[in-house]
């Protein structure tokens, strides 16, 4: 893991796509939280995926399929 | 005498040290209160209480009240006496110890017989005159520094030359001062404001000073800041007397000047620069000697054709400033009869025949006019190089196009400034209409030929130009004399400095060529984007198998699709709460929707699996030993 998490990026990321929208402080920790976790599960998706196929390795194919599943349970 | 010496003999020694004390502390006051008027006061009180005491203890014991006003009118009396104070004089001092000593010691008691009392000695006209100085400089400080030294200003003024004169301030207009106080001011004020106000008013002062010094010091102070203010209004007067200018006959050369000086410095050219010049010329003009040779003036003369252009006149003036030889171009340039004369004689040496012969014919008919015109207006302050620049200048100029020429001509004829780089000619503008008009009567001949005068006198490549002008239509007879005194002055002065300063500014003002982006060329501006190998490293972590590269594309999309997702969300959490700014309980809420917060698992336990500590410390507040939480912000 790493040690420092890129808050200005993620600040910047949300501007991006919502210039009015203001974040608390710490506020982008959590919403990094929840990116990892995101990442996560996607991760856990795609390694079912890849025992699914007996690969050893875990190939794109697999992660899409785990992506779009992951996308829409990741919705709110 | 020996009586009342040995009287006092037991009742001077206490007093001796004391008044020995005093003057020793009114010495070393002496300059501190002329530096700061401001401390002025304090610095007296606390000299004023130890004075009081020693007073009182050595005068009797029935000194000891002193009352408050009686306090206070010496402290007033010392005030003025430090004021006026800028030299170490003993008279001063020993008068301001008398004063303060005679204010303690009057009120209270008889005096004592045996008191040695130094005669008051009163130089009223000097102290006036210091006081006046003292005073005008405190008003000019007042806007600005205080931290000139009167006393030091004062002795330097009388001390620097010509140039620093200059580089005082003085305003435009300076009406008649003496020529003391204007160097007093300009010394008082050699920090203040730039070279172009200095020159202006140092040419002002000069030219006021040596017309009449008849104004008193206070009037000098008071109307100094007011011409300075009122300058720009002159110069308008001075535009439209300009224009009178060329029927003007050589008349007295200080009344011309005078006049030309307000005129000079309201000619046309509403440009700060050329009233600055104007009154740099002046300054020279007047602090020269008109009597100074002739020769000078035939050099102005000869190389005055080409008007000047506010550039030349700048020029000119930081020549000037540049430039302690003042006094010899002064001379040069106050001559008008001289000009006139060293006109035709330029008109003579003209290179070429036949444009001499024009030049002659129409400088007979209007050379008189614009010569003494131009030398009235400027020729007072041309400045033989500053005219020989001109006139290099306008043959540059005649070499680019006719029209370069009248340019030229006229920029060097409207304002006296004889120096003016080679590239102001080129920035001439037109706005000496007064010398238009003349130039316009002079034709292009009297220009030529007084380019081509000019050229000849002038040392530098002006000759090659000067031909050229003459070929073109250069109208301007004016500058002819203008240049003349600067021709002169190119002569006498190393030209090579002069040719040399203008033109690396001129050079500079020149088409700004942008400096083209080497390297570090307009850094577009990057979209934020979350780091590729951390997203790798995390998943990675995440999936405990190898994973291609391909598939860590995908996860990238991936994650730009989750994130819009996610502001989107917030978005939607933050407007129901009513809120504007995303808290961290709509993150919570977001997260248990999604599944990730549960019962059984809460936030903060995500938290603390998947943070360091420190970002742990920050969302949660932490307990830490000693009794001490540690609270999120």
């Amino acid at each position: 893991m790493k040690a420092t998490v890129p808050r200005l990026t993620l600040r910047k990321t949300l501007k991006k796509h919502k210039p009015q929208l203001r974040l608390a402080t710490n506020v982008d920790l959590l919403v990094h939280l929840n990116f990892l976790l995101f990442l996560h599960r996607l991760a856990e998706e795609a390694r079912t995926n890849a025992f699914e196929d007996k690969s050893k390795i875990i190939k794109p194919e697999h992660t899409i399929s785990a992506a779009k599943v992951i996308l829409k349970k990741s919705r709110g | 005498m020996l009586k009342r010496v040995i009287q006092s003999q037991p009742q001077v020694s206490p007093l001796a040290p004391r008044i020995s004390n005093h003057e020793d502390k009114q010495e070393a006051h002496a300059e501190v209160p002329s530096k700061r008027v401001s401390s002025m006061g304090e610095l007296q009180l606390p000299d004023v209480a130890p004075e009081n005491r020693i007073t009182v203890f050595c005068m009797t014991k029935k000194r000891k009240k002193l009352s408050i006003s009686e306090f206070e009118r010496a402290a007033e009396r010392r005030l003025p006496q430090y004021q006026a104070q800028s030299t170490l004089d003993s008279t001063i001092m020993t008068r301001s110890l008398h004063m303060s000593v005679g204010s303690l010691l009057a009120p209270d008691t008889v005096e004592k017989r045996g008191l040695f009392r130094r005669p008051k000695i009163r130089r009223a006209v000097d102290m006036q005159e210091f006081e006046g100085r003292v005073e005008q400089y405190m008003l000019k400080s007042k806007g600005q520094n205080y931290l000139v030294d009167s006393p030091s200003g004062i002795r330097t003024s009388i001390l620097t030359s010509d140039a620093e004169m200059m580089m005082n301030t003085t305003e435009l207009f300076v009406q008649p001062q003496l020529h003391e106080q204007s160097q007093n001011k300009s010394a008082l004020e050699p920090q203040l404001s730039n070279l172009k106000t200095s020159a202006e008013r140092s040419l002002i002062s000069d030219a006021d000073q040596e017309e009449a010094r008849l104004e008193g010091l206070v009037s000098g102070v008071s109307t100094n800041e007011k011409r300075y203010s009122k300058s720009s209004r002159l110069d308008h007067e001075h535009v439209d007397r300009m224009t009178h200018i060329s029927p003007q006959t050589p008349a007295k050369q200080q009344e011309e000047k005078q006049d030309h000086s307000h005129q000079s410095n309201g000619m046309a050219q509403i440009s700060f620069t050329e009233e600055e010049v104007v009154c740099s010329i002046y300054r020279w003009s007047s602090s020269l000697s008109f009597t100074s040779s002739s020769k000078y003036l035939g050099s102005p003369v000869t190389l005055n054709i080409s008007t000047i252009s506010l550039r030349e006149v700048v020029s000119h003036i930081i020549e000037d400033l540049e430039i302690s030889e003042t006094k010899e171009e002064m001379i040069n340039a106050v001559n008008g009869v001289e000009q006139e004369r060293i006109f035709q004689e330029a008109a003579e040496h003209g290179a070429n025949a036949g444009y001499s012969e024009h030049l002659e014919k129409k400088l007979s008919e209007k050379a008189d006019l614009q010569i003494t015109a131009a030398r009235d207006n400027r020729g007072e302050t041309e400045m033989a190089p500053s005219a020989g620049e001109e006139l290099a200048e306008g043959s540059i100029g005649a070499q680019g196009s006719p029209t370069a020429d009248s340019e030229i001509t006229k920029g060097i004829g409207a304002e006296s400034l004889g120096r003016h780089s080679h590239a102001f000619s080129s920035f001439r503008k037109p706005e000496m209409t007064p010398l238009n008009e003349t130039d316009e009567q002079g034709g292009e001949l009297q220009d030529q030929a007084v380019m081509l005068e000019l050229n000849s006198s002038v040392e530098e490549p002006a000759e090659d130009e000067a031909e050229y002008p003459a070929s073109q239509e250069v109208s301007m007879k004016t500058p002819a004399f203008v240049r003349a005194p600067a021709s002169n002055l190119l002569l006498s002065k190393p030209r090579v400095a002069k040719p040399a300063s203008p033109r690396s500014p001129v050079q500079q003002l020149q088409p700004k060529v942008l400096p083209r982006r080497l390297g570090t060329s307009e850094r577009k501006p990057r979209e934020p984007q979350i780091p590729r190998s951390w997203i790798k490293e995390a998943f990675r972590h995440f999936a405990k198998m190898p994973v291609t590269t391909d598939a860590y594309r995908i996860v990238e999309k991936c994650c730009e699709r989750y994130f819009q997702q996610l502001s989107d969300d917030l978005e939607a959490y933050t407007h129901h709460a009513g809120r504007k700014t995303v808290e961290a309980a709509d993150l919570e809420v977001l997260m248990r929707r999604q599944g990730l917060v549960t019962d059984k698992t809460s936030l903060n336990v995500l938290i603390e699996r998947h943070f360091p500590l420190q970002y742990r410390k920050l969302l949660i507040p932490v307990a830490v030993s000693g009794n001490k939480v540690i609270s999120s912000s």
